[in-house]
């Protein structure tokens, strides 16, 4: 028996946990590439506000895009919601109003994470510590995933933190193909190409697809591949075909399932309809923003049917 | 007050000699015989690995989110829970006696709650004064008549107990309405088991760990009689919401006894009085409500309107019996401060028995004698007004102000029946962890009381201590501290 509160605590908290972790990735990956290029070829930091959808909170309160003041907004700033500290805060925040259906360990992991965070934000945004800051957000977070799926009953709690990471993790490939698929696909500066190996190569690394992509195809050469894996790949946990299929394996779960399963049905249908290989910038945009609505879809659907459920006796047993 | 003989503990002998009653050490500074080995163990380790062993426990309280709230700047912020790593000790024969004790007590609490709500047999035989009832504002109009089932109205109790310098164990408070505390109590435990886990294994240390277990088994005998005899009743706990200062008990005994927390806005009642549960498979009959929510707040149509964390519509559902309420709406009537003061003639009435358990000797403001006492003797006494909590609106004679004692005076004049006085207690000392050295420090013993079909104390209770030195107030809002509580045989 879950409460249709309690169930929406769980699903969000689920979205913040993951979101955190996929703002620690890219943070990360984004960081090891800028290292990686001269800074003739590539130095913004600019894409990681795009990813995010932070852009226009940012611009309120910096005038201008370096390094310190983008990193610091991402990981650290509470008045950034997207932020990996407002993440983790909310999602200690929502859990703590879960505890009687979670196991024991997994709230000690989530408010440990929060306690570290706390403490140690600022070490996340000098570049020195910064690996190791965002390695711990994420290993906490597999570490936290490996307690549920180790110690949780597969009851309807748990099948609500799974349906919140698989959105959450959908909709971040998406926002990351968007946004760094397209900045690679754009002006084919001569120098540049030199380094268009790396890029698409980071690009999978922000999605620790790498090395997964790397033994199931090919090397990496120009889109088309990394583009179809992280897109498309039936077996990788963290593409979108896999998230939306999981999705769909937890809507069967739930009570009342129907609209839910549409949508997801939904959006592996857009997925479907999608020719990579005929891909170029202006393509993978508009391929992205579809894919984006059919996700913000799941999401209407599970919030309308178990979150804002109009109860009446009627309806009752 | 001597140090232990065997071992190196310079930290013990720093404790000051006081006429105050300790409980671990008697008059001359030896260990009582529950805390011989406890002693021992402390001196061996010495001050150093002590202090060690404290912070360690401080580390896990806060990893585990072992918390309370306090508010501030109207913000609740959560607290790490302050434990004082060593333990007070009582010896079993000493327990059993108490445990007794407030098993007759809630005996007779329940029987004076539930003729309050029917015939008052007590007031018609001239036991308690019809004024008492008259001026309560804790007696529910809307309860009278209801007949829970068992006859219990508190079906869970805490009450604060005080040690005085003669050795003297007094009830100084019974709470009825809401009592909170009980999951600290289980969570110092954990936490002394890691810190004295040697100890735990060469003394018989009685566990603590079957309340949650008790409490569910209770909380399902009070389901109403239903047809549907297969089908296990639902048990809520219901709870103010995350800003409750007591929001991890909640929390935490929810998830012990494995049933669902809800807030107000979780449940609501049909047309035929029904509770339900607003659940992901729609909406789920609810059959006991565990509250921790004031009476005032737990239904807007009967009692405070804007209560925005209560259920509309949940007395009447009450009244018909389709849901049970624990603790039942009104047993308040029975933990206002001047009540308190005929709680043993309660008992003799009720039970025939003599109390087992002594009240701290109070004056009754109500009968002139009484009163004429108080006035001339403020100057020695606690002046206590009836239905404020957490000390509030008391005055210490010995502490307050000549002119804030004459305002006292005047209040009890003006409102006799609203009033009690007792004598200043020595509240009892235990040496507890004080920026590295033990010192004495005041504390007193909540013990928790499960009524239904029959009665259960916890082992030991919740020792609140408290933290500055000279303090008597162990609340820990205002700076005060617990301690684990053994309940050790000695053979």
């Amino acid at each position: 028996m879950l409460l249709s509160r309690v169930a929406e605590n769980l699903y969000w908290a689920a979205r913040y946990l993951e979101r955190a972790e996929g703002t620690a990735r890219i943070a990360r990956e984004h960081t090891n590439l800028i290292i990686d290029m001269p800074t003739s070829v590539m130095s913004s930091w600019e894409p990681l506000l795009v990813i995010t959808g932070t852009r226009a909170g940012y611009d309120i309160a910096h005038q201008t895009i370096n390094e310190t003041d983008v990193v610091g907004y991402l990981v650290a700033d509470r008045t950034n919601p997207g932020s990996i500290r407002s993440s983790i805060d909310q999602a200690r925040e929502n859990l703590r109003t879960c505890r009687e259906v979670l196991p024991g360990p997994a709230w000690v992991t989530v408010n440990g994470l929060y306690l570290y965070v706390g403490a140690h934000d600022a070490e996340g945004v000098a570049r020195r510590s910064r690996s190791r800051f965002l390695d711990r957000i994420v290993t906490d977070h597999q570490r936290l995933i490996g307690v549920l799926t180790t110690t949780m009953s597969r009851d309807a709690a748990y099948t609500m933190l799974r349906l919140g990471r698989h959105v959450e993790r959908a909709d971040m490939a998406t926002r990351v193909l968007d946004v760094w698929a397209t900045s690679l696909m754009g002006e084919r500066l001569e120098e540049r190409a030199r380094y268009e190996h790396l890029q698409w190569a980071s690009l999978l690394q922000a999605l620790s697809a790498l090395q997964m992509y790397q033994r199931g195809t090919s090397p990496v050469d120009g889109h088309v591949g990394p583009v179809r894996f992280v897109l498309d790949d039936a077996t990788f946990p963290r593409s979108l075909r896999y998230c939306l299929d999981s999705a769909a394996h937890s809507a069967a779960r739930l009570p009342r399932p129907e609209r839910v399963r549409a949508a997801v049905a939904d959006a592996l249908a857009v997925l479907g309809r999608i020719d990579v290989a005929a891909l170029d910038v202006a393509g993978v945009h508009a391929a992205a923003d579809r894919l984006q609505l059919a996700i913000g879809e799941i999401h209407k659907q599970i919030t309308s049917s178990y979150f804002r459920v109009v109860n009446t006796a009627s309806s009752a047993e | 007050m001597a140090a232990p003989k065997e071992a190196d503990s310079h930290h013990m002998t720093e404790l000051r000699i006081t006429p105050t009653w300790d409980e671990l050490l008697d008059a001359d500074g030896a260990p009582r015989p529950a805390a011989v080995a406890l002693m021992e163990h402390l001196g061996l380790l010495g001050s150093g690995e002590l202090q060690e062993r404290q912070n360690l426990a401080d580390l896990d309280i806060l990893a585990q989110g072992i918390t309370f709230t306090v508010y501030s700047d109207g913000r609740g912020i959560d607290r790490a829970w302050p434990m004082d790593i060593v333990p007070r000790v009582i010896e079993a024969t000493e327990w059993r006696r108490i445990e007794a004790g407030l098993v007759q007590r809630l005996k007779a609490l329940n029987h004076l709650i539930d003729d309050l709500y029917h015939d008052q047999t007590i007031i018609r035989d001239g036991v308690l004064p019809a004024e008492l009832l008259v001026g309560s504002v804790n007696f529910r109009a809307e309860c009278v008549g209801v007949s829970p089932k068992f006859g219990v109205w508190a079906h869970i109790c805490g009450s604060d107990l005080v040690r005085d310098s003669d050795g003297t164990t007094y009830v100084l408070e019974d709470n009825l309405r809401v009592p909170s505390g009980v999951s600290y109590l289980l969570q110092n435990r954990n936490v002394s088991k890691r810190a004295f886990g040697d100890l735990f294994h060469r003394q018989s240390i009685l566990p603590v760990d079957d309340y949650p277990d008790r409490l569910r088994r209770l909380l399902v005998s009070l389901a109403p009689e239903t047809t549907e005899q297969s089908c296990q009743p639902n048990v809520v706990v219901l709870t103010p919401g995350v800003f409750n200062s007591a929001y991890f008990e909640h929390s935490y005994l929810a998830r012990r006894m494995g049933v669902t927390l809800v807030e107000g806005a979780d449940l609501y009642v049909d047309a035929e009085s029904l509770v339900w549960m607003r659940t992901i498979d729609g909406p789920q009959r609810v059959h006991v409500i565990y509250r921790r929510v004031d009476d005032l707040f737990l239904d807007p149509a009967a009692f405070r309107g804007d209560s925005t964390i209560g259920v509309r519509g949940l007395m009447q559902a009450w009244r018909a019996g389709t849901v049970a309420i624990a603790n039942a709406p009104g047993a308040g009537v029975a933990d206002d401060k001047v009540v308190y003061a005929w709680v043993p003639d309660a008992i003799r009435y009720y039970l025939g028995e003599e109390p087992l358990l002594p009240n701290v000797p109070t004056y009754r403001c109500l009968y002139p004698d009484e009163l004429a006492y108080v006035v001339d003797h403020a100057a020695e006494l606690v002046l206590k007004p009836a239905n404020e909590s957490g000390g509030y609106g008391l005055t210490i004679g010995n502490r307050a102000t000549p002119e804030e004692l004459d305002r006292a005076i005047e209040a009890v004049k003006r409102d006799p029946r609203n009033w009690v006085a007792q004598p200043i207690l020595d509240l009892s000392t235990a040496p507890t962890l004080c920026d590295g050295r033990l010192e004495p420090r005041h504390l007193d013993l909540r013990p928790f009381i499960l009524s239904g079909a029959d009665t259960y104390v916890t082992t030991g209770g919740l020792t609140r201590v408290a933290l500055v030195e000279g303090s008597l107030v162990v609340n820990s809002s205002q700076g005060g501290g617990s301690k684990d509580t053994w309940v050790v045989e000695v053979d």
